[in-house]
């Protein structure tokens, strides 16, 4: 325990914090279980993609419900730019504020719709609480509004500024009726709409419970020692940490426009005592293509890493962000400037946080993850249904390896970082569309080797049962491996190949829209694995056997790269390794001496 | 069943004791007996514990007329890993589902945490070349040649238990059945689960889970209650004994064999469904449910009389897709430790002391401060002794512990400590609550909270209070009420059938085919059961969604029902269930049948529960006094006071207690704070009025 709780006075002790601590978190989490329940559309209802939280009287958050890391962005910008636009003296109580634009409403890309609400006792404000959904299609170039060949944000959507959409309690219907006109699926966005007012609504009611409890005055002082808390144990993970300059760099395959150009991103990270400078100067100038983060999603990014790196049990509120000092130049592909698009921010923000636990690798070894795979790998198929002649999507994200650790192999075939959202189950997929999941398995050898392996990519293999069937891919680190840590070795990058009925194969770019597809076509989808962790050769031959056993590693694989000699019947022939793991570590140490 | 049944007995296998509930069928009187648990063989303790009971109680054995047992055995080999060795046969290209699961990490930030090892290593999944499309037709015909060389090359020892699951055989089970065939000729001995019969319901990852969780618990299973019948029968007991099921029900051992999966969360449920007995004696229909012991709490909802079931849980992080009762457990016992951490905050649970190493206050091992050691504290708890004198107390201990763990950490005082040990752990319980409240639209002034394992009544009230809920109940066998129960089940057996179709008035005959079918399989479970005709009982539901939609909902269904008009019935009953539950209908929008279930109910004889009599009926014209006094803290009025103490066996029947007054009986404690009234209803039944 530090000493600085110390500042903790007899009104707001060790209970009160506990407690009130709970007690917020308790009304973001009724606000999500409203918004969930009440909500129209599949996207938020099933895939559970949105999230609610709970601010103070100044606009700092201080308590979010657990859903998608990436949310934080928007719902810290929301309230910000809500103040901004609004001083406190012309909010009442009943308003509710709706917003998605990255450049003047504090989101990170326009399907996020953010709605905030006041929180008055008796004429006093007490606080905010926001509702974040993500909507299915808020207009734009293509359904699902999100496309890997936008260049501007208004190829991307409705923007929508800091606007009312209820004033005293009262809903603005034209402001409803606005977003409506914008979106190919309008009742879904007016039900999704409707859940949001609702769940703010519970978040108001419930907020209110909370203040009466305490009285106004010791409400204020104990939520201003919540953020306290938050920071005490920022700060305190932060101090274990040793002072030094950390950097590292990595790159985006490409932007999908300018196709072969990498994209680098680079930090520096300064820790100092118990604070950390966070410094991406150098990374790439914002690009054509929809991968760009406004400087909210980066700000979220580094939140969701320092939380992984210093104590994934600091309760996430603003406290945090007074240890972390984060910068970003202008008109970065990490701090975008308007009208950059913006739509697949989440496959960059995925790489920000491979430099960041690159960069700390040496600071915290032991806390750190290799590169995962990195990237949210998209798959849509569209078409007619033959049965009723319905046009559909079918979009899916399908997960990849997570990084090694220090004290063990990285998780396969899972949603990383910034994500986890559920897969569509194959029997739930073939009842629904003319497609057929032909395979559905870890891909061999793609986790990079190491004392610990990387986790393991998939591979999906869908295939057309109708003529006339619509491809397009999405994703990043198809050319650049995610590396490994400690002498670990790199994953395999994801890739797409399109096989046609007659066997002829071919790769698809990462970013290619409208692959038109015949009967018994298919696509491998194929995500990247992650990187190793420590050197190979000191992985256990029982743990290398295992894995080829398992089909995780060929035993070609297990010979070149960790130096284990497997014999016809499957059992490790122990001199031939030793011989072997000599033979390698001799040669890598002459290649380290040549260097 | 026997018709000249005299006495049932239930009994409930926990960690620490096994408890026995004997009844007279013919009085309603009922016993209750604790025996240790022998965790190696719990039957041990069982028979054990029969054996002293009855002849304590000079009962014959031949008087036995109705056993039932609620296990945690399926429970423990999981959290032990101590199943059979499971081979898995799956349709070629899928094996890796069984570790891919649904993509999703286990936990947001701790990226160290890892997945649970699958249950069939890599090495023992077969992959079948088959493959069948979503309307049932057949797309590749199953390989049996090549299937039996993949068999014959499985480590034939390795092999104990084999599940079954290809996609789409809950819509055409043929490949099912020839693989299952091909299978009990190689391996004669295994124990066999095959998904279209273990959970024939649409999306492979949870009947896979579901299959596999099956064949693991299988053989250790069957031993177990093989054996359990086997020694029930040598001491003389005549009939056959039952076994709790998860969904709230019972059934036999040869029935349970066949699927052992559905026994896995049996072990709260008997106490909800004696709460729910309890609830409906006393006309408090509506109740939550909190049960509160060393190391958990179970809390559940029960609406009219019925708990409400969920469909699907994960049983120690697996997903299981069975109709199951609606019970959250959270990590918040008399045994949850307190610290402070590292930012200055007061944190109780999820580490518990248990029972072993203990609260630091029963001196026997433990030394950190708990939930109980705060009770200890504050003289809630009876500060020198427990369980009827059995456990000695020591309070100073308590103190010190507090002292040395949370004062000096926080400068709080070692009363303000003790109080906020307890305000922290209610504060967990009541978000739980909320949960299943107020997060599924239920709210809290509609319902009593029946109270109860050892620590739910010193409690309740503190809870009730915080969330608004206007009056608690807490039955008289508070900490035994788990054996009770299992002394007012029935037997269920439930039964599903997968199809997804949209109702239109051609389906009819298809509707009606589909429950016809179920209900041929409900009746030879009855029939097995020896269940008479005229205890037999259908439920049926269908689980419908808009079209599009992900999840479904329970819709209720009558047989007089199948025909066009009663199609829109059910669709109508679908929009309304829909505007219930999440808030809006689309009464224009088309709609899809998923799922068509069954439960079949055999009624048991039951324990009845005795009233407890009126002091005048018992002819004592003594008032109800206290058997103590001593000094108890009430955080309403922040100090000490004179508290009255009673003991739970001197109250009768509307005898009425004014608080402050602590109410003690062998394994509860009731806590009612100062001017709160306290009655005792016909049954004897505490009733806390708020």
């Amino acid at each position: 325990m530090s000493k600085d709780t110390k500042s903790l006075t007899e009104e707001v002790n060790a209970i009160t914090l506990e407690i009130l601590g709970n007690r917020l978190l308790s009304v973001a989490e009724e606000m999500g279980a409203t918004l969930i329940k009440t909500a129209y559309s599949t996207n938020i209802k099933e895939r559970r993609d949105c999230s609610t939280a709970v601010f103070d009287r100044l606009g700092q958050m201080i308590a979010q419900a657990e859903h998608i890391p990436m949310h934080l962005g928007s719902l810290l910008g929301a309230v910000e730019s809500l103040l901004r636009k609004y001083p406190a003296v012309t909010i009442q109580s009943g308003d509710i504020f709706m917003t998605n634009d990255p450049y003047s409403g504090g989101g990170t890309h326009l399907p996020d719709i953010t709605l905030v609400s006041p929180v008055f006792k008796n004429q006093t404000l007490v606080g905010f609480v926001a509702s974040l959904a993500h909507h299915a299609d808020v207009g734009g170039k293509v359904p699902g509004s999100t496309s890997g060949d936008n260049t501007s944000i208004f190829q991307e959507g409705i923007r929508i500024p800091m606007v009312k959409i209820a004033n005293r309690g009262n809903v603005i219907q034209d402001a409803i009726d606005f977003i409506m006109l914008n979106s190919r699926t309008p009742k879904e966005r007016e039900g999704d709409l409707a859940a949001q007012i609702a769940a703010n609504r519970v978040g108001v009611k419930r907020l209110l419970e909370v203040v009466s409890k305490y009285g106004i005055e010791k409400y204020f002082l104990a939520t201003d020692a919540l953020l306290g808390y938050a920071e005490r144990l920022m700060r305190a993970g932060i101090l274990k940490l040793p002072d030094g300059v950390y950097t590292f760099e990595d790159f985006m395959d490409d932007d999908g426009i300018n196709i072969g150009i990498p994209i680098p991103i680079r930090v520096s990270i300064t820790i100092r005592e118990d604070t950390a400078l966070v410094d991406f100067t150098g990374s790439n100038p914002q690009v054509a293509g929809p991968i760009n983060i406004p400087l909210n999603g980066t700000l979220a990014t580094v939140f969701y890493c320092f939380k992984v790196l210093v104590g994934p049990e600091i309760p996430s509120n603003q406290g945090i962000y007074n240890v972390l000092c984060v910068f970003a130049p202008e008109e970065c592909i990490l701090n975008c400037k308007s009208p950059a698009a913006v739509g697949e921010r989440i496959d960059t923000c995925q790489r920000v946080a491979d430099v960041i636990f690159g960069a700390m690798a040496e600071a915290a070894p032991e806390r750190v993850i290799a590169a995962s795979n990195s990237s949210v790998t998209t798959a849509t198929f569209s078409g007619l249904k033959p049965a009723s002649g319905d046009f559909y999507v079918y979009l899916e994200t399908i997960a990849g390896g997570q990084g090694a650790h220090s004290s063990g192999d990285g998780l396969s075939g899972v949603q990383v970082h910034m994500t986890n959202t559920s897969n569509l189950p194959i029997e739930a997929l073939e009842l629904e569309y003319p497609l057929l999941v032909r395979q559905y398995k870890l891909r061999q050898d793609s986790g990079g080797a190491g004392k610990y392996r990387g986790g393991l990519g998939i591979q999906r293999e869908i295939e057309a049962l109708v003529s006339g069937t619509t491809f397009s891919s999405l994703a990043d680190r198809q050319k650049i491996a995610p590396w490994g840590l400690k002498g670990g070795g790199e994953g395999m990058p994801g890739q797409y190949i399109l096989v046609r009925k007659n066997g002829q194969t071919c790769r698809l770019g990462s970013k290619e829209s409208g692959v038109l597809l015949d009967v018994g076509d298919m696509v491998s989808i194929q995500t990247p694995g992650a990187g190793g962790y420590g050197d190979p050769l000191e992985r256990e031959p029982e743990r290398v056997l295992t894995d080829i056993v398992e089909g995780k590693v060929s035993s070609q694989m297990a010979r070149v790269r960790y130096g284990v000699v497997i014999n016809n019947v499957n059992e490790i022939d122990p001199q031939a390794t030793i011989n072997l793991r000599d033979e390698l570590s001799k040669e890598s140490a002459a290649k380290y001496n040549n260097k | 069943m026997p018709s000249h049944m005299k006495y049932m007995i239930g009994v409930d296998v926990g960690g620490t004791f096994t408890d026995f509930t004997l009844a007279n069928a013919a009085t309603g009187e009922v016993f209750n007996y604790k025996e240790r648990s022998t965790p190696s063989d719990p039957s041990r303790a069982i028979l054990t514990g029969i054996v002293e009971m009855l002849s304590l109680k000079q009962i014959d054995y031949k008087d036995i007329g109705y056993l039932v047992h609620g296990t945690t055995v399926a429970t423990n080999t999981l959290i032990e890993r101590k199943g059979a060795s499971t081979a898995l046969l799956i349709t070629e290209g899928f094996k890796d589902i069984v570790e891919i699961g649904n993509q999703t990490r286990p936990s947001l930030y701790n990226l160290h945490q890892e997945k649970p090892l699958p249950l069939v290593p890599s090495h023992l999944r077969v992959e079948v070349p088959e493959r069948i499309y979503q309307d049932g037709s057949v797309r590749q015909s199953i390989d049996l040649e090549i299937l039996r060389e993949r068999l014959h090359a499985l480590p034939i020892k390795d092999v104990e238990s084999i599940a079954i699951c290809f996609l789409f055989s809950f819509v055409n089970p043929a490949h099912e059945k020839a693989a299952s065939d091909l299978v009990r000729d190689i391996f004669p001995q295994a124990y066999i689960s095959i998904s279209h019969e273990v959970v024939a319901e649409f999306r492979e990852y949870p009947r896979l889970s579901t299959t596999i969780l099956n064949a693991y618990l299988g053989p250790v299973m069957r031993s177990y209650l093989e054996n359990f019948q086997t020694a029930v029968k040598n001491i003389g007991i005549i009939v056959d004994p039952y076994i709790t099921q998860s969904n709230g029900g019972t059934l036999s051992i040869q029935e349970t064999v066949k699927s052992p999966v559905r026994t896995a969360v049996s072990g709260p449920s008997a106490g909800v469904i004696a709460a729910a007995r309890f609830g409906e004696l006393t006309g408090y229909n509506n109740l939550i449910t909190f049960d509160m012991g060393g190391t958990s709490a179970d809390i559940s909802l029960v609406e009219n009389g019925s708990p409400l079931v969920s469909v699907e849980r994960k049983i120690v992080g697996w997903p299981a897709r069975l109709p199951m009762l609606d019970i959250i457990t959270i990590g918040a016992g008399g045994g949850s430790i307190a610290r402070i951490d590292m930012g200055g905050a007061l944190k109780v649970g999820p580490e518990s002391a248990g029972a072993i190493p203990g609260p630091a206050c029963y001196q026997s091992g433990g030394t950190k401060p708990t939930v109980t050691d705060a009770n200890v504290l504050l003289q809630r708890i009876n500060p020198q002794k427990i369980l009827g004198g059995k456990m000695h107390i020591n309070q100073a201990v308590a103190q010190d512990s507090i002292r040395k763990h949370i004062s000096e950490l926080s400068g709080l005082s070692i009363l303000d400590a003790a109080n906020g040990i307890i305000d922290v752990v209610n504060a967990n319980m009541v978000r739980a609550i909320r949960v299943v409240s107020v997060e599924r639209g239920y709210d809290p002034k509609d319902f009593t909270l029946m109270a109860f394992g050892g620590a739910g009544p010193l409690h309740a009230v503190a809870l009730a209070k915080e969330i608004g809920i206007p009056r608690v109940l807490v039955p008289p066998s508070a900490g035994t009420l788990c054996s009770l129960g299992l002394l007012l089940t029935d037997i269920r057996s439930d039964h599903v059938y997968s199809r997804v179709i949209s109702p239109s008035p051609a389906i009819v005959p298809d509707v009606k085919g589909i429950f016809e079918e179920l209900e041929k399989e409900g009746t030879t479970i009855l029939d097995k059961e020896q269940v008479g005709l005229g205890d037999r009982s259908f439920l049926r539901w269908i689980d419908a969604r808009y079209k599009l939609q992900n999840y479904e909902l329970m819709i209720p269904v009558q047989t007089d029902e199948f025909t066009e008009d009663g199609l829109t019935k059910i669709e109508k009953r679908f929009h309304s269930a829909h505007e219930l539950t999440y808030g809006y209908a689309r009464p224009n929008a088309e709609i899809e049948f998923v799922n068509f279930r069954l439960t079949a109910i055999g009624t048991l004889p039951k324990a009845r529960i005795a009233q407890r009599p009126t002091r005048r009926e018992a002819e004592i014209s003594e008032p109800l006094r206290p058997v103590d006094n001593r000094k108890v803290y009430f955080k309403e009025i922040q100090g000490f006071v004179d508290c009255n103490i009673y003991q739970r066996s001197d109250i009768y029947s509307l005898d009425a207690i004014l608080g402050p007054a602590i109410i003690e009986q062998m394994d509860a404690t009731t806590v009612i704070p100062p001017g709160v009234a306290c009655r005792a209803d016909l049954y004897g039944n505490l009733i806390i009025e708020l």
